[in-house]
């Protein structure tokens, strides 16, 4: 439904764009020049994940290849969470990617009933949580299948998924242990 | 920490809360006009800085650069101090201390503090968006994480560490709302809600129901700070500014500690308390962040009111309304008067000068009060802002 209304907006803005610039245009006229954005979606309103845009695309490429990593400072060993292109306790930029455990705990969770953001709202209902891992010093949150909120609970076991976001990108989110 | 000279506070007002047919520029102008009809002998010349209090108009109103913006709608000329203030819900009790540091430190005589937020948008998903980008959005955000699952799940910690029960959310509901009833710039102050009907509204991000959410508001506040010498040309009941604290301690969800001890709002409460040289049993009312019903009783355990564990308690026993240990969201709260995320912290100090001055309904009226607090937290309450306010004695 967001995206729908994004390109309902769109839609009137373009045609008119091709109107003023084409007044008296006949039938044969180009077609209404097309939009370069993506339907608005809270990973980015722009892709802004490839080594052109960001120093932390390994991040991205290792969840392709199926990891989740996050940053380890060569210094002092601090890992940090978002990953990091400079440690926030030494301020260092000699940093190495390190994976994440392949299993967690649910520590608390929650589930969006009402009122997700643009480009979302067809996932709704959809439960998001916080996980805790061993020797992790933070925990993850994200997004977690395999089950409906009414049958996760504290302390249930999870495991970080990689997944595709459906163009092209990728993104990580949590599925409940059988 | 007190600073050099005193500073007062001399009156204020809002607009009407809600869901208004009305721009971002129209509520900054309603504003301006509630605050000159408020405070009778203030002129326009007479302000010499202006500090505007605004979260996000770069996303629901599509207008940056909104310090001048708004002196322009207020009909200013700010001829010392111009700045924006944005720190999300607590934006406009950054432009009160922005304007109290600016004040205390005789870069400005006569600041207005200003907080507008126009947040009802044709589309709720382009609203929850910018909702969302409060949060860590690449990270948090991107999971689709707006404030209720996060504060839902500060509740559900509660209720797992110390047995906290909906019905204790619901009594800060019914509580706020009560209040909220006796003050007609209240979003909802024609909404009456008991705790029996706010357990039967749809849930949002379980545990919490939507009598346990602060709305999307529209509204502007403005208030009116001055040296302490200069205070007597306003008002014969002027409100000093005592203390103040502040604290930050994350902004990433995965960096939050304990979700149910705010560790940021006790060295906030903390430093404020001893800048005024009071305790939290000196308080005679304190409006309080209640963007959730469980926030309200986490800062309650948070700013000393009562042990930890024991905030849902302490609202079902009524010591937190009128008449008990503090009288807690007189105003109504954000949960009855809605929440325009810059206009919240100024509309919150605009209740202290009038509980002080006495003149709100005496269905809310706190009885001869001396000194208030105000809290808001921002984010997912990784940030926390008090100040502490003395009434004239």
């Amino acid at each position: 439904m967001a995206s729908e209304v994004a390109r309902e907006r769109r839609k009137p803005a373009a045609e008119s764009t091709a109107a003023l610039a084409e007044p008296a245009a006949p039938s044969d006229s180009p077609p209404p020049k097309k939009l370069a954005a993506p339907p608005p979606f809270l990973l980015d309103f722009f892709p802004l994940e490839e080594a052109k845009q960001t120093r932390l695309s390994p991040f991205y490429d290792h969840l392709r290849a199926g990891r989740l990593t996050t940053t380890r400072c060569r210094k002092d060993g601090k890992m940090s969470w978002p990953p990091r292109v400079v440690c926030p306790d030494c301020h260092t930029s000699e940093l190495d990617w390190v994976d994440l455990p392949s299993e967690g705990r649910i520590y608390a969770f929650s589930a969006v009933l009402v009122g997700a953001p643009l480009g979302m709202e067809a996932d709704v209902p959809f439960v998001v949580g916080l996980v805790e891992m061993d020797g992790v010093p933070f925990r993850l949150f994200g997004r977690i299948v395999g089950a409906n909120w009414e049958s996760c609970h504290i302390g249930q076991k999870v495991r970080p998924e990689p997944y595709d976001l459906g163009d092209g990108r990728f993104f990580y989110r949590f599925r409940t242990s059988a | 920490m007190n600073l050099g000279r005193g500073v007062a506070l001399v009156g204020g007002a809002t607009t009407k809360f809600g869901v208004r047919a009305a721009t971002w520029a129209e509520l900054a102008q309603e504003a301006g006009e509630a605050l000159f009809k408020a405070i009778p002998a203030l002129t326009s010349a007479d302000v010499d800085s202006l500090f505007v209090g605004a979260a996000e108009p770069e996303r629901f109103a599509f207008q940056s650069h909104v310090a001048p913006f708004a002196a322009e709608q207020l009909g200013l000329a700010p001829r010392k101090v111009i700045q924006r203030t944005e720190l999300a819900c607590a934006s406009g009790q950054s432009a009160i201390r922005s304007a109290y540091a600016a004040i205390a430190a005789g870069l400005s005589d006569v600041a207005v503090a200003v907080g507008v937020e126009k947040m009802n948008l044709p589309s709720m998903a382009e609203a929850n968006t910018s909702m969302a980008c409060v949060m860590d959005r690449a990270w948090d955000g991107a999971h689709g994480a707006t404030a209720p699952p996060f504060f839902a799940m500060v509740a559900q910690r509660h209720m797992l560490e110390y047995g906290t029960t909906e019905d204790a959310l619901a009594a800060v509901s019914e509580k706020n709302h009560k209040y909220a009833n006796a003050n007609p710039n209240a979003q909802f102050a024609d909404k009456t809600f008991d705790r029996a009907k706010l357990g039967r509204l749809p849930l949002v991000a379980p545990p919490l129901r939507l009598g346990d959410c602060s709305s999307m508001t529209d509204g502007a506040a403005a208030v009116v700070l001055v040296a302490e010498d200069l205070a007597r040309r306003y008002t014969d009941r002027p409100v000093r500014i005592r203390g103040t604290g502040q604290y930050a301690d994350f902004h990433n969800l995965a960096n939050a500690g304990s979700l149910t001890d705010w560790v940021g709002l006790r060295h906030a409460a903390k430093e404020a308390f001893q800048s005024a040289g009071i305790g939290p049993r000196d308080l005679d009312f304190a409006e309080l962040h209640d963007c959730f019903t469980i926030s309200e009783i986490v800062e309650y355990e948070a700013l000393g009111f009562c042990p930890p564990g024991e905030g849902g308690k302490f609202v079902l026993d009524g010591r937190s309304s009128i008449g008990g240990d503090v009288a807690v969201n007189t105003r109504g709260g954000l949960l009855g008067c809605g929440h325009p995320l810059g206009a919240t912290g100024i509309a919150q100090a605009v209740e202290v000068f009038d509980q002080f001055a006495g003149r709100v309904a005496p269905a809310r009226q706190v009885p001869d009060p001396e000194w208030a607090l105000v809290h808001n937290l921002s984010g997912s309450a990784n940030v926390h802002s008090v100040m502490i306010y003395q009434g004239a004695s």
